[in-house]
Order: C-alpha cells, then structure tokens, then sequence
C-alpha cells in the first residue's frame, strides 16, 4: 500500500471514531464526559488489534479500552451474531472500575466480522457507594457487569437490563448513555462498510496490518534514537486519610531492540481505601507519559503502544489484586506519570516535564438547602500548577496528566446552595526554576443553608509538594481547612452551616537551576 | 434608489460591489491596505465609480460594510491598555480559563496571554448571586480608587465583567456608571451588555475582548462616517456582524465582538441567497482559498449560528487555543486546507498535506519565488486543472517547471511517479476537507450526505465535486461573481439584530413576568438599534428562540420558537419544540428528566432586499477555447477547457472539462455534468 492510499485509508478510520466520540461527548449525561471529555472511542479489527483511536478523551481511558477490547474479542470469539452487543464494566478488564463501562459492537459486512467499534464511557452512577474511596472492598463499590451481552441479534438482553436498572441510582441517565454507545456503534458500522465499499476492501486486516506494523516500526525507530539502560525514578505523595505512596520506577530503555520496559517494583503495597489501581490504568498512565515526550503526534493504536512494555508487583497499589476497593483510582494512577518522567529526564531531558500537582481534586456535596429541598451535586473538581518545561513554565491552574475542564462557578451557584468566596491563583506556589513551574490556586466557598451538609473531597499532596527537576525547586504543597483547620479524611465528613472551606492547590516543580535573583520557596 | 455599494475588507484583499437599480454589478478588488484599511476602502470605492461613471452622490443606497479590522487588531496586539474588573477574588478569572489542557498528549502546548495583564485587572468588593439578589453593593470608594490607578496606567477602554451579572446586571452597570462619570473619556464594556450569559470565563473573555477592540474600531468607524459624509454618499454606512446581521456604525461600534467574522458570514450569506432563487433548503458553503477552507452548513435556508468561537487560535490552529468569544456567530468550519497548503512524506512513510502553508506570500512554488515545497496549486497545475498562462486572467504566470521539479522530489520520497504524487496531494486536500465537514456536522446531528456544495473562493470550484463525492453528493453549485461574493452577500442580506440573554429557570416552573421583562428589553433593544440602521419599527419582524436542555446537562440545544413567547406563555409548546430538535439531534428522548431553559435568542430583521436579476435564456453555446492534457483521473487524457463568460443558459457540459474565469477555475470529472442556469450558476450534477 502506498503513502497516499494509507493516508487516505488511515485518515477515514481515525475520522470515524472521532466523529463518534464528538457525538457521545455531546449527547452524554454523564456530566464528567460532556465536560471533560472522559470517554474513549476505538476500532478494533477482526483480530481484536486496536486500528484507530478517536483524537479525544483522557489518557486512563484511551489506553484502557486497547486492553478491554481485546478481551472481549477472545472471550466472545465464535459465540457472536449480528445486531449483538457486549458489555463490561469489570476493573480489571476494562479502565479499572465499576463507573466506566465498556460497549463493544462487531460489524458486521453480511454474515462476516468485518471489524468492531467499541466506547468506554464514565456514567453517572453504578449503585454501591457512590462517589469517593471509601468502600471496604470492590463489592461494596457497585454493580459488576462481567463480559456479557447487552443485545442479542438487535434485541435487548432484558435479564441484565432489569439487573441494571434497579442496581443504578440514576437509571435513565445510564440507559441514555448506553444507548448512545450501542447507536453510535451502528453508525460507525455505516461509515466503515461505505469506506470499505469506496476502496474497494473485503476486509481491513491489511489495511491494520499497514497501520499497525508502521505505527509500531515508527515507535521502535524514535525508541532507538535514546540511550540504551536503565534509568530510575521516584515520586511520592500523601493522599487522604495523610497515607504516603511512593511509586518506583525502573525505565529500561533498550536502543537495540526499540523498547521501552516500565518496572514499578519497590512501589508501595495496595491499601485498604479505594485508590488502588488496577494494571490496566497504569499501563494506560505509563504509555501515556513515555508516548507523550517520546513521539505525541503519532497516532494510539496497538502497535504503537507495542514497544512499551509495563509491569507491576502483583498486589502492589498499581497492580492490585481481587477485592481490592478502586473506586477512585485516579488519585494514586494520575501520578503514574510522574516517576516515569523523571526517568525520561535522563535520558531526553528536553521533553520532559516537572513533576505537577498530579491527580486533580475531586468534590461532591450532598445536603438540604433552606426550603428543605435535599440535593446532590455532580463531581467537580480543581487543578494545580503542571510542572515546568525545560524552555516554557508550566501552566498554571491546568490539569495534568489528565485533561478535565472545571466547571464555571456559576454553573454550579445555579444548581446548589453552594456561594464561592474567592477563586484565584495562588501566587508563588510554582516551584523557582530555570523556567518556573504553574502555580496552584487558592479556592474558598461555603453553604448557604441551615442543615449540616456533607463534602466528598479528594486533595491530595497536602505534604509535600510536587519535586523539581534539574536543579529547580518543589512546588508548594496543597493545603484544605474547614474555618482554618486543617483536615486530612479520607472519607465524607459532615459540615456545619457556617463552616468555611478552603482550599489550595499544589503548585508545580520548576525545571534547572533559578536564576541568582530568585528567591527558593517561591518567585519574586 | 440608484445605487447601492459593499466593501468587504479581508486579510489579503478588499472586495467592492456596485449594484444598480436594475441588479447590474461593478466589482473591483484590490489588495487590503493593512497600514490603513480606510485608504483601501476609499481607494477601490472610487475605482468602481470612476468605471460606473457615477459620483458618490448618486449612491443613494446603502453601503455595507464587512470588515476584519476587529480580528487584526486581536491578532497584531497593538491595541491600548485595557483593563478588567472582576469581583473580588476571582481576579485571575483569564488566566485560569476552565482549567483544560486542549491537547491531551503534547506537553508544550501553550495559551494565549489574556488580552489584559495582571497587574491591570481588579477585584471589586461586591456580590450577586445565582437567582439575582445583590448581597453586596458597588462602593464607590472602591470605584474612584480604581479610577485613579486607571489614569495612572493610562488605561484607554475597561472591561466589566461581575459574577452572575448575567442574571441581574445592577452591579455592573453601577460601577459602569461610577467610572463613567469620573473618566468620561474612557471606554467602557460591561460584560452583562455584550454577552449576558451564564459561564463567568467566557463571559469575561468576551467582555474583554470587547474592550480592547473599541479604541481601534471606533475611531476607524468615525473616520469611515466621516469620510463617506465628506465624499457625498447619502447614507451612513451598514456594518456586517458575525452572526450575519446587518445594524448602523453606532450599534456595531458599541459591540465590535460582533464583527469578528463578518466577512466570512457575508459569504454564508450570499451562499443562503442562492439556495433560495434555486428552491433548495439546505447545503454546505464551501470557500477554499490560499491557506485555509472555511464551510457553513446551511438548515431550512439558514446558516446554522455558534454561540461561542474563538479568536486568534495561538497553537499549531488547535481548538482550545484561542480566546473564546460568546456572542452568536456563524456556525464556521474552518480547516487548515487550501491552494498553499504544504506537501510532505512523514515518519510513517504517509503522505500529509497542510497545515503548514506557503500563504499567498511566498506562496506556492508555481509562483516562482524560490520556494521547493510542494503545494495544493502546484499539484493542480501539474495535473492540468489549472492554466499556468491563465491564472488570475494571465495577470500572474505560474512557473510549471518549478511546481514540476517540487512534485518529483515529493514523488521520490513517496517512491510513485509524479503524476501519482500530484494526484495524491489533490485526493488527500480533498479527504482532509470531507472529513473535517463530517465531524463537524455530526458534531451538531446533522446528516451532511447528499447536501449540495456551494463552492467559491480561488481553489473551491477546482476541488467542489471531489468534496461532494466524499460527503455522498452529487450536486455543486458555483455562483457567479465567486471571487467578491462576500460583499455580494452584505447586499442581499436584510438588516437585522442577533440578542440573546441567560434566564435560568425550569421550564415547567418559568416565571412568565419575569420572562416577558428579559424578552421586552431585548425586543427594545433590536428596535433601537434596527431604527438606527434606517428600518422603522413596523417593518421588523421578530423571532424568538431559546436554548434549552435536560437538567443536569451542560450543553444546549437551540430552538426557534413558532411564537412570541411572550403572548402564548405555553412552556408545554416550548418543551415539545425542544424534544422535537433534540431528537432529530440525538435519536432519543430520556423520559422523566425536567427541561431547563438557559438563554433567551432574539433575531429582529427587516425586510428582505429583493435581487431578482436573471440571465436570458439561449444565447450562443460556448465552445472549448482549447484542449488540454489532465492527468488528474487518467494518464494524457486531453481535456476541453471553456471560457465561463462564453457559457449561454441553460448550455450544458459534460466532464471530464475545465471552465476558467479570472479568479477561479471550475473543475468537473468524468461522470459529471455542468449546465449554466439563469442566475448564471454553473449548476454541476453527477450523472446524466
């Protein structure tokens, strides 16, 4: 196949599970995918190889669902029919836990699987505990839907969706969005047997050939460019509840063969709250931080997530085992990132960034307002400083590795009793450096109501700040106070009326040595 | 009336029109003077009239008016200082934008720096909340303190923008008031006036950009007031918005974020007046120039409107990279595909065209300035669509040595001959544009396949059908006078005001006291400002529409209402318009959810200007000029080329042929046939 029917080829599978996750993006209830775009769309190829991922969603997804449908191709191999559909929220399958829940449909050319387009989704609700880390084990966590099928030759699998309905809190948002997953798998089926029409293609196995064995040379050729060895990073943090973890890793960068292989072996062991991350996640978070310095313009597919090897200590906090709680895995597996690039430093230190305040922090708040009308609100949550870069600062106020958006303050005035005091950035929290990291913010807000409310909040690195790279100095650490206390649970606590809670976000490590007129502990 | 003129000034060229009484055209165009636009302006006004024979008193019409001068200024940053006042406490409301990180994978992306420093912004002790009460009142301490630092900056314009100003403005308009009145030569932008809805930092973003755009477009709206009164012209001059409206220099000068895109919307517009002499509904707007593509779809004979876009995109052309602006606009695609769009083989192997252009300076390599890369036009011309002795008229001869030599490298690296690699560039320029229109219009749940394309600009009637085949249509039109259809399209397009208003309120539970309050101060609004640009209150038709979603959900969904809200006050005809579009949209409708109203729309139009102007029919059909040698489809296939202007209505052509006018070069493959109607549209269908 030559460089121009590739291209056109390659470009029409990207634009069309792309198009797809615009769409769920758009029509989603799931606040947290309409907002932060926390979804995932792909297509696979009668092999079960991720071919084309959509150019949109956060990184724990997009490299999750490589992995998710992969396994639902083995599972279901041979026992498939046309008009079905498979579902999956398991954590260890999928993006490591219950909320997101994978949709997978094969296309079908006749009575032939000609390819499958699958989307992983956050949704609003999936019984159990609810949002946070609380529960004491993944049962107490929600509904667990192993590999089954959600649609039978086009007709709905009534015994699960009963099973569904009366396990979720908020039914009608959860089949509006999977509805939405299993039509926007019929219209991808549309545009790919056009496509394949168009070209004249019977299948597309070497259409993925082309694009998987490209993607993947590509990846080994940019992996050959490096250092061969071994280069050892180290990140650690507190997280609620005031528990320190560090996460260990081993880079080994083989120029020879064109592979990278993460060991996280010394990281810290799982633990008994619901941050623990399932291997999936941090494979997902791993790649991610190395595909992102090594080469970000190449396309994801499974070559070139091939060269990049990843393991992890069974039962360690980023290998965890059955029936670990992971509810709210994205505390501790947003940090992934954060050893790796370390690592990465020495060995291209131009295309590294500081470490940065990490996993963003979440918030839900549960009360009555004054007319005793009781609500709940949606997650939203709040970012610190990103590290620096070796020639730019870090962004300030800015998520990462991540990419949710905030939700303006007067979105969330309308919807809840909630009145913000004060919203700013917290001005010399980025660590000094040669470019200095972003700084974090400072957010204060209380209730106006006469009932004691309850506040879901996940801060973390209320310690220690994030670490400099290169002779630049740490970011400020985070802090959160109820009336200028400060509080470290890592479980809903009760709120007075009147209480006032404040909270400040990390700032981000600066990258080099600061220039002689700069103070340490903060910018002038 | 006489005459009527247009002036549509863009990045690269100004374009006048002349329309007489009887629907004839003067059309000249000339490079934008981007030293002084108004020298331009005046320049190629005075061109045409000279050739018309006219004086400026005899144009007794309107003057339109569609300009960039708003966008420069964002792009160029020369403007004066400007600064913002934020409640206190959320001073840094620009800086830290919603928090997003646009590209997920690339960790030096950048933002743009806010249009007013830090040190320029201040925070005011005072507070609204979400259902309007005032919990804190405006100080006037705090006011006059600010007021002397902003003398002491030398500050020229200020932005207001006040939490929840757009559910009760009082605050913003005290302190508005205050600071009039202590630096009466300041400009003032209060955010609850320029973009009265929920979402503080788009609110504050748009306000700001506001402020800093005043200084520069009033005084360049006072000198053009000036001058056409100075020169004799009758009326005052009519200025283009964004969201294809039309008002007086007074309105659009109080709000020059309207005018961000008021050429492009020109265009739209003009493609909305054809879709209707033609009796269709629906199509794609497709204008393809040196270094970018822009398309609009149109609905129901309307451009489809945006109520946010963004200005002045700083990374790589990347969403989320610009100041987000949001003020209703016209709903533009524009994608980074266009005659300089630069071809490469990648990493992979993979042959990429754009986003990096050659622009018009130094442009392609066909333009002979030394340049090696190949381009888009260098592709076509080595093809054979385009005429190297023909292009802009023969006033510009392109080098096809040189566009040859930058294929054959590009051909080398590939490993295919250069035929092969010429027609790949213009496949793939085809398949970057079909592809970009698709997600775009599934974005938005419209089902772009079979809509016919209406293509103009210099490189879109070359690509059009290539683009309508990917996108399942098989219908293009190309209007005539393509190559100023902008300004064509100020003068069919009515005067008319875009007003829209946050009133956030369940839609079972609204307020219709309140409602009727909002929707009477828009209504009066539009009036004054439609009576300014000469259209009496009678003559205005308004029409209501809403933004409407399921509770809980953050985007909405536009609806034009079939009544005045205010007189039918019927929630339930309100939620079954809404439940209509958002099925058509989406497929389904969640049962049980309430329904909330987020945003009023208000559109106040006057009367349609009539253009009636028809070719006669018959005529002397046009014969081949030449034959020409296109490799485009097959190897040495000799294809007819006509000359437009020889095309008699209702002549038909069938393709493969190539129909040449100055500015643009109409391309038709095999399978494809052309026929001239009487508004002298090429009228280009696939099949017999």
């Amino acid at each position: 196949m030559d460089g121009v029917e590739l291209e056109i080829l390659w470009s029409n599978l990207v634009g069309i599970v792309t198009e797809r996750a615009k769409a769920l993006q758009r029509i989603a209830f799931s606040p947290i995918v309409r907002e932060a775009g926390d979804l995932a769309c792909a297509l696979f190829d009668a092999r079960g190889r991720m071919v084309a991922q959509a150019n949109t969603g956060t990184p724990g997804h997009i490299n999750s669902l490589a992995f998710a449908g992969a396994h639902l191709v083995r599972i279901f191999d041979g026992k498939l029919e046309p008009g079905d559909v498979m579902i999956c929220n398991d954590p260890w399958l999928g993006a490591g836990h219950f909320f997101d829940i994978t949709v997978l449909t094969p296309i079908y050319d006749g009575n032939r699987i000609l390819a499958y387009i699958g989307s992983t989704i956050h949704h609003t609700d999936i019984g159990g505990y609810g949002i946070g880390a609380g529960a004491r084990d993944v049962h107490e966590e929600g509904l667990w839907i192993p590999p089954l099928k959600l649609y039978e030759r086009d007709r709905p699998n009534e015994v699960l969706h009963q099973i569904i309905r009366n396990n979720v809190r908020t039914p009608d948002a959860v089949f509006g969005d999977l509805s939405a997953q299993v039509s926007s798998g019929r219209a991808a089926s549309e545009r790919l047997i056009a496509l394949c029409r168009r070209h004249g293609l019977a299948d597309i196995e070497g259409l993925s050939d082309e694009i998987i064995n490209r993607s993947e040379e590509a990846t080994r050729a940019a992996i050959r460019q490096l250092k061969s060895g071994t280069y050892h990073g180290e990140s650690s943090f507190d997280v609620p509840g005031g528990e320190v973890i560090t996460l260990k890793s081993a880079v080994t960068v083989d120029a020879e063969k064109g592979e990278i292989l993460v060991d996280f072996a010394g990281s810290s062991p799982q633990t008994t709250t619901g941050i623990n991350v399932v291997l999936n996640y941090t494979h997902a978070y791993s790649t991610f931080a190395i595909r992102s310095c090594l080469n970000p313009h190449l396309p994801n597919n499974t070559g070139s997530l091939a060269p990049i090897k990843v393991s992890a200590p069974e039962g360690s906090i980023i290998n965890c085992k059955y029936p670990a709680p992971v509810n709210a895995r994205h505390v501790v597996g947003m940090y992934v990132p954060m050893p790796i690039l370390k690592a990465l430093y020495q060995v291209m230190p131009d295309r590294v960034l500081a470490e940065g305040s990490g996993a963003v922090w979440t918030i839900q708040i549960q009360g009555t307002d004054r007319d005793g009308r009781p609500f709940t609100s949606s997650m939203f949550n709040y970012s610190g400083g990103m590290g620096a870069r070796a020639t730019k600062p870090g962004p300030s106020a800015t998520c990462y590795p991540t990419g949710v958006a905030a939700v303006p303050i007067e979105i969330l005035e309308a919807a809840m009793p909630i009145v913000f005091d004060r919203k700013e950035l917290r001005r010399g929290s980025g660590g000094a450096g040669r470019s200095p990291g972003g700084e974090g913010q400072t957010i204060q807000f209380h209730l106006r109501t006469s009932h004691p409310w309850l506040l879901n909040a996940v801060p973390s690195r209320l310690d220690r700040g994030p670490d400099g790279i290169g002779g630049g100095c740490p970011g400020a650490a985070g802090r959160f106070e109820i009336n200028g206390k400060p509080v470290s649970e890592a479980r809903k606590l009760t709120v007075q009326p009147d209480d006032i809670v404040l909270l400040e976000t990390p700032g981000g490590g600066g990258y080099g040595t600061p220039p002689d007129n700069i103070a340490i502990n903060g910018r002038n | 009336m006489k005459y009527s003129l247009a002036v549509d000034i863009g990045g690269t060229f100004t374009d006048i029109v002349l329309k007489s009484a009887d629907g004839a055209l003067s059309v000249d165009k000339t490079l934008t003077t981007t030293d002084d636009l108004i020298r331009g302006f005046f320049d190629g006004v005075q061109s045409v009239l000279r050739r018309a024979g006219i004086t400026a008193s005899e144009v007794d019409g309107v003057v339109v008016h569609a300009t960039t001068v708003v966008t420069n200024a964002l792009i160029e940053r020369k403007g004066e200082a400007t600064a913002l006042l934020t409640t206190e406490g959320f001073r840094d409301v620009l800086l830290i934008r919603n928090e997003h990180r646009y590209e997920m994978y690339d960790p030096q992306i950048e933002f743009p720096d806010p249009l007013v420093p830090p040190e320029l912004t201040f925070g005011i002790a005072e507070r609204t909340l979400s259902d309007g009460t005032v919990l804190k009142a405006v100080a006037r301490a705090d006011i006059e303190a600010v007021a002397r630092r902003l003398r002491a900056e030398g500050v020229r314009s200020v932005a207001i923008c006040f939490l929840n100003s757009f559910a009760n403005p009082t605050n913003e308009r005290m302190a508005a008031e205050m600071l009039a009145e202590l630096l009466p030569d300041i400009f003032i932008t209060a955010s609850s006036d320029v973009a009265p809805q929920i979402r503080e930092f788009q609110r504050a973003s748009t306000a700001t950009v506001n402020a800093y755009a005043m200084p520069i477009s009033q005084p360049y709206l006072g000198r053009l007031r000036k001058r056409l009164a100075d020169e004799g012209f009758a009326n005052t001059p009519l200025i283009m918005l964004s969201s294809g409206g039309v008002v007086g220099a007074e309105t659009a000068g109080r709000h020059p974020v309207r005018m961000i895109e008021s050429g492009p919307a020109a265009g739209a517009l003009a493609a909305c007046h054809y879709a209707e002499k033609l009796g269709i509904d629906r199509l794609m707007s497709f204008d393809m120039g040196g270094t970018t593509a822009k398309a609009c779809l149109i609905e129901n004979g309307e451009p489809l409107i945006t109520g946010l876009f963004e200005v002045d995109r700083r990374y790589r052309f990347t969403e989320g990279s610009g100041l987000p602006v949001t003020v209703p606009s016209i709903d533009m695609i524009e994608i980074g595909a266009g005659g300089g769009s630069i071809a490469h083989v990648d990493d992979l192997g993979l042959l990429k065209v754009g986003p990096e252009s050659a622009g018009s300076s130094p442009g392609p390599a066909c333009y002979g300035r030394g340049v090696d890369k190949p381009t888009v036009t260098d592709a076509d011309l080595v093809l054979g669509l385009l005429d190297a002795a023909n292009f802009l008229g023969g006033d510009m001869k392109l080098d096809l040595a040189a566009a040859k030599k930058a294929i054959d490298g590009l051909a080398v690296k590939l490993g295919v001959t250069p035929v092969q690699a010429a027609r790949g560039i213009y496949r793939i320029v085809t398949e970057t544009m079909a592809s970009a229109a698709r997600t775009h219009a599934t974005d938005r749940g419209i089902d772009y396949r079979g809509m016919p394309l209406f293509a103009f600009g210099g490189a879109g009637p070359v690509h059009a059908c290539e683009v309508a085949m990917l996108l399942q249509s098989s219908f293009v039109i190309v209007p005539p006078q393509s190559s100023v259809l902008s300004a064509f399209g100020t003068l069919v397009t009515p005067i008319r005001l875009d007003l829209v208003r946050s009133s956030l309120s369940r839609l079972a539970a609204i307020d219709w006291d309140r409602a009727g309050r909002v929707l009477d101060e828009l209504a009066d609004e539009a009036y004054a400002a439609l009576e300014e640009a000469g259209c009496p209150r009678g003559n205005v038709t308004l029409i209501f529409g809403a933004d409407l979603r399921y509770l809980g959900q953050q985007h909405e969904v536009s609806v034009t209402l079939d009544a005045d809200p205010r007189i039918q006050r019927d929630s339930a005809a309100i939620a079954k318009t809404f439940e209509q579009a958002y099925r058509v949209l989406y497929g389904v409708n969640p049962s049980h959810v309430p329904i909330e109203l987020v945003t009023w729309r208000l559109t106040a139009r006057g009367p349609v200007t009539p253009f009636d102007r028809e070719l006669a029919p018959g005529g002397t059909p046009g014969k081949p000029k030449r034959w020409r040698t296109v490799d485009a489809w097959s190897d040495g296939a000799s294809v007819p080329v006509y000359d437009r202007k020889s095309l008699a209505v209702d002549q038909t052509i069938s393709g493969p042929a190539i129909i040449e006018e100055r500015e643009t070069t109409t391309v038709l493959p095999p399978d494809w046939t052309a026929t001239i109607d009487r508004f002298g549209c090429i009228i280009a269908r696939k099949g017999s």
